[in-house]
């Protein structure tokens, strides 16, 4: 029958060859479950390292580490309000300019734009999404900050800066690194993952009640404003999820622009810092078991948040598909 | 247009100012992407030379090149594919073909996708942690290891999106003529998604060659030529970081020549990888 193909064992023993790929078999699958136990495995590593790591400085400062402004590696006073507070202003910046933006572009891609040039445009704009985020930081610092310092800072001082209670947000010297400098590179960085997901979502629209609206005489905005995007809504708050998270753990773009003063500032010019800056400026120095430690909360902080925002994306993205 | 309603009228002028911001946040994000390869061209061509690629990195103040950079990033990346592929394609493999629709293969996914967003820096903590503090010192082994833990969620979540994409009929045509499980997977299921989990690690090569943040505390920097894995060694992202930092001319210069070569060779294996994907399609 099969001897041939089955080889010397099956000569001998028809059994032993189905045994033998039966070993086979088993060992293969216990390869693949190893690899894919290996990744759960990687993730729980990262988890209790960042909190072994960070035990020192939790016992010290306990819960008041959250709301410390005060950030002394001279004294050992570690505060992790500074960066928070610089992460989470800087990715408001990057959300409010990355939004409109994106959707724009997702709205031109699937809408307007002729369609031998749909497929070159997305490319190039979801090439964005490829540039190392170093050279975003090397380009914010030597191209784009002077251009804040120069032109866009100025106006908005003078501007802005008299108004009541925005002003205190436009306020200062245009220093041309800080706050907003960064939260533009992080939203020209997040720009190409909002607009792909967004596109991908207004794909799923049935074509069907697309073209019922267009048939009913509906402008393209109106199609938009009334049908896509309410049909799509989840899944436009899970793609912009998706960019926060980015936008949250963003390191080296961040930390050329930043200026990294531990310092919580209500104006958007000043210098601050982010809790990604943080480490990256300051981990390879830390001298001392608290500083380290100091620096691995704030990581452990980052890792919260950032896991919060990615399952709230994942709910909201895994209901939109479920339609 | 003078026929029309004033009602019409609006929504055919809010139709018209909507079409063109929309347009017009197109152009400017064309706009950002040529600005940014413009400014890599124009700065860092004038530090191109042979030196670049032959001489190791300078003190400040004379001449040299970045081959000893050049040299890191690539058996860095090497180091980090070679670990994370195998391991990503069979996890892949696992959560695709074996767990399919099983609770555990969900969870399991979601685990792999918060890997897959987990702020690169925390990588760097956790190699740190886990290699570097224990030996005493910055090597290049860390290095490759915390670039395989960014590449590994990458190639896992290609795999198990190819492997989604091959028709089941394959699979019970070559169940039917008496293949083992694993054959139907290595012969069958793995050749027909070929070129879809050759791009993810394409992409994920593309994706940790740029990466700066988790090399910073774990394989460090090396002013010098090491081929030495178990010491510090030399990347073109930290050393154009440590560069573009100082106020030395020479320096800043070669930078921008790293910044010019490491951008152009990373979008050329994006551009690859997507051309392998659409000739597939």
């Amino acid at each position: 029958m099969t001897m041939t193909t089955m080889g010397p064992d099956a000569a001998r023993d028809p059994n032993a060859a189905t045994r033998r790929l039966q070993r086979q078999d088993r060992v293969f699958f216990w390869l693949a479950w190893g690899s894919a136990t290996l990744v759960v495995v990687v993730l729980l590593g990262i988890l209790f390292s960042l909190v072994w790591e960070s035990i020192p400085a939790v016992r010290t400062f306990g819960l008041s580490f959250l709301w410390t402004e005060r950030w002394s590696p001279a004294k050992e006073i570690f505060g992790a309000l500074a960066p928070i507070y610089g992460t989470i202003v800087t990715s408001v910046i990057a959300m409010v300019i990355a939004i409109p933006l994106s959707f724009g572009i997702a709205i031109f891609l699937t809408e307007i734009c002729p369609k031998p040039l749909r497929r070159p445009i997305g490319t190039a704009i979801e090439l964005l999404a490829g540039i190392p985020s170093i050279i975003y930081g090397l380009w914010g610092f030597f191209v784009l900050a002077p251009l804040m310092q120069q032109f866009v800072q100025p106006f908005l001082i003078d501007v802005l800066g008299p108004l009541p209670i925005v002003g205190a947000l436009f306020s200062g010297a245009p220093y041309g690194i800080g706050m907003l400098t960064a939260g533009l590179v992080l939203a020209i960085m997040i720009l190409p993952f909002i607009t792909s997901v967004t596109r991908d979502v207004f794909q799923t629209v049935p074509v069907m009640l697309r073209e019922s609206a267009y048939g009913m005489g509906m402008t393209t905005w109106e199609v938009m404003r009334h049908i896509v995007i309410p049909y799509t809504r989840l899944g436009l708050v899970g793609g912009v999820m998706l960019g926060l998270g980015r936008a949250l753990g963003e390191t080296m773009a961040v930390t050329f622009v930043i200026g990294n003063a531990h310092r919580v500032k209500a104006s958007l010019m000043a210098p601050g810092t982010t809790i990604s800056a943080s480490i990256a400026n300051e981990f390879a120095e830390a001298s001392g078991k608290l500083y380290s430690a100091s620096l691995v909360e704030l990581g452990l902080i980052l890792f919260v948040i950032s896991f919060t925002v990615l399952a709230l994306a994942k709910w909201l993205i895994g209901r939109t598909e479920s339609y | 247009m003078s026929t029309l309603n004033p009602i019409t009228r609006r929504r055919y002028r809010r139709n018209a100012v909507a079409v063109a911001l929309s347009a017009i946040a197109a152009a400017i994000g064309l706009l950002i992407l040529a600005a940014i390869l413009w400014t890599l061209v124009s700065r860092g061509v004038g530090g191109l030379s042979l030196k670049v690629f032959t001489e190791s990195t300078p003190p400040p103040g004379s001449d040299g090149g970045l081959a000893n950079a050049i040299y890191g990033s690539i058996v860095l990346t090497l180091t980090g594919i070679v670990i994370a592929t195998p391991i990503g394609v069979l996890a892949g493999t696992y959560l695709s073909e074996y767990a399919r629709g099983s609770k555990i293969g969900e969870a399991a996914k979601f685990i792999n996708d918060v890997l897959l967003s987990a702020p690169s820096i925390i990588i760097g903590l956790f190699i740190n942690a886990l290699l570097v503090v224990p030996f005493g010192t910055f090597s290049a082994w860390a290095g490759g290891v915390a670039l395989a833990v960014i590449a590994l969620p990458v190639i896992n979540r290609t795999t198990q999106d190819m492997l989604a994409l091959v028709p089941n009929t394959l699979r019970e045509a070559a169940a039917a003529l008496g293949a083992p499980r694993w054959k139907v997977m290595t012969f069958v299921v793995w050749r027909a998604a070929k070129s879809g989990i050759l791009t993810g690690i394409l992409l994920a090569v593309a994706r940790i060659s740029g990466e700066t943040a988790p090399l910073l505390f774990t394989s460090f920097n090396n002013q010098y030529w090491s081929t030495n894995m178990s010491q510090s060694m030399a990347s073109l992202p930290t050393v154009i970081f440590q560069f573009a930092m100082s106020p030395y001319d020479d320096w800043q210069r070669l930078a921008w020549a790293g910044a010019l070569i490491i951008t152009f060779a990373i979008l050329a294996l994006n551009i690859i990888a997507r051309a392998l994907v659409d000739r597939r399609r």
